[in-house]
């Protein structure tokens, strides 16, 4: 088992009035894919969120509790969040690249951060991010084309290798294929295999048969609780809670 | 199983699939019946019928393989779905090769003389009564998931190994006594094996019965009886 890169202890997160994690313990492995399942409004996007601080853009959220990232707690407001989120990059639900070039999508972020001084640097940042994401054959010859004219599984893997091209040590991805069909979403997890060799990877899926696929880590939340976590093979073959096997057999309800 | 899927066809398959399983574990128990009883009572008349009842099990046999198969396909099984569905497959795999070794003794009735001696088809009877025994609470196990069940099961094994010896050297006595018994006394040594064969069978159920349940493999090996460590 690989070391521990993100440990979070006790975690409570409110929005408002409503309380949207319970205490939270879990601990996620380097350059291990752990995936979070469980039904819509459970918390596991939420969760993740809590990884980047994401959280911190919205007004009424609350955030208690610890989130630890190589042993050191993240959510200190003394923490520089911005470099935080270039530790941690994120990828969402839906391909959302930047209405510029493919180029620019990718180099934005090392250029904001201050890496890649020079052109040629740059160049080197946004060919090997767009390899790292297995997307550089299929654009290489058209880097100045706008980044929304690709189908949807490339700007999904296009919003991947922005991701990467701040070199992250974390990678969350929140439901990265349900806008896929299953020949991008096939790519995707060939991606996120290659990609775990590198980073620690965190995926939010609703698909249970890409959870077994992709993750090595499945942790089951239910109604703001982690109801059980453990190896992925594990939980779809034999879970130890009744409510995780209810709800990866369908009979929830 | 516990609460219902919500996908009502879903749950239907399932049952479908088991009530399979457990329509072809009684055809089984009863061929097994039927091929024992000509045995021991020499009846050549049932022979014809023992055998025709093989095909009905390997028509199940056919059938559970659909099921199964489609299940596979249409709703990707996971946890104790997925553990029911690969265990029809094994179950209903082992319960062919009993049917088939139910066969292959009522075939072996026909070559015997009608006057075998008492203690030789006493020794057979009690070996068969085991057998049936044995065949009968493990598919009563498979029906009400009883973990303890089946493995005991698994565990009177070893009685079956010590029966089979039993009844073995009663046939091996009979033939060392004239030698013009050598042709249906090898026979009566095959008959006895496959009894003990069905025996491993249904231990093999057993253990597919206890990984149904608790999600995990019976530990150690299982106690063997004195045929085996010959």
């Amino acid at each position: 088992m690989n070391d521990i890169k993100i440990k979070s202890k006790n975690l409570n997160v409110y929005y408002g009035d409503k309380q949207a994690l319970f205490d939270v313990n879990l601990d996620l492995n380097e350059k291990e894919v752990t995936a979070l399942i469980g039904p819509s409004g459970c918390g596991k996007s939420t969760f993740i969120r809590c990884i980047n601080r994401m959280n911190d853009v919205i007004d009424i959220c609350k955030v208690e509790g610890n989130i630890e990232i190589d042993g050191i707690e993240i959510n200190d407001k003394e923490l520089d969040v911005v470099s935080l989120r270039e530790r941690v990059g994120m990828v969402f639900q839906k391909p959302n690249p930047f209405p510029k070039s493919i180029y620019d999508n990718i180099s934005y972020g090392p250029k904001i951060h201050g890496k890649g001084e020079t052109k040629s640097e740059l160049d080197e940042i946004v060919e090997n991010s767009l390899k790292k994401a297995a997307l550089w054959e299929e654009v290489k010859d058209r880097l100045n084309e706008p980044g929304t004219g690709l189908s949807g599984g490339q700007q999904q893997r296009l919003c991947i290798a922005r991701a990467i091209s701040v070199n992250p040590e974390v990678i969350l991805m929140d439901e990265p294929c349900s806008a896929l069909d299953p020949i991008a979403t096939a790519k995707i997890e060939e991606l996120i295999d290659e990609l775990k060799k590198t980073y620690t990877i965190v995926i939010v899926t609703h698909s249970m048969a890409q959870a077994v696929r992709v993750s090595q880590k499945t942790g089951f939340f239910h109604l703001g609780k982690l109801i059980e976590v453990g190896k992925t093979e594990k939980i779809f073959k034999n879970p130890d809670n009744k409510m995780t096997q209810d709800y990866i057999t369908g009979r929830f309800g | 199983m516990s609460n219902e899927h919500t996908v009502k066809s879903y749950e239907e398959e399932l049952q479908y699939l088991i009530d399979s399983v457990i329509k072809m574990g009684s055809l089984t128990e009863s061929q097994m019946v039927d091929s024992m009883d000509a045995v021991i009572k020499v009846d050549k008349d049932s022979i014809d019928k023992i055998i025709k009842s093989d095909d009905e099990i390997n028509k199940f046999r056919s059938k559970i393989d659909t099921q199964i198969m489609t299940l596979l396909v249409k709703r990707a099984p996971m946890a104790i779905d997925l553990r029911e569905t690969i265990s029809s497959l094994k179950i209903s795999q082992d319960l062919e090769r009993i049917g088939d070794l139910s066969k292959s003794n009522a075939k072996k009735v026909k070559p015997l003389p009608l006057d075998l001696p008492e203690e030789l088809l006493a020794n057979l009877k009690r070996l068969g009564d085991l057998v049936i025994k044995q065949l009968n609470d493990v598919l009563d196990s498979y029906v009400n998931k009883n973990y303890d069940k089946a493995k005991e099961v698994w565990e009177k094994d070893e009685q079956v190994d010590d029966l089979t010896y039993i009844a073995m050297e009663s046939v091996i006595d009979f033939l060392s006594k004239d030698k013009k018994n050598l042709d249906f006394s090898t026979h009566l040594i095959f008959a006895t094996k496959n009894l003990e064969r069905a025996g491993d069978h249904i231990t093999n159920i057993a253990e597919t019965i206890c990984y149904l349940i608790k999600g995990e493999y019976l530990k150690g090996s299982r106690p063997k009886g004195k045929v085996i460590q010959q």
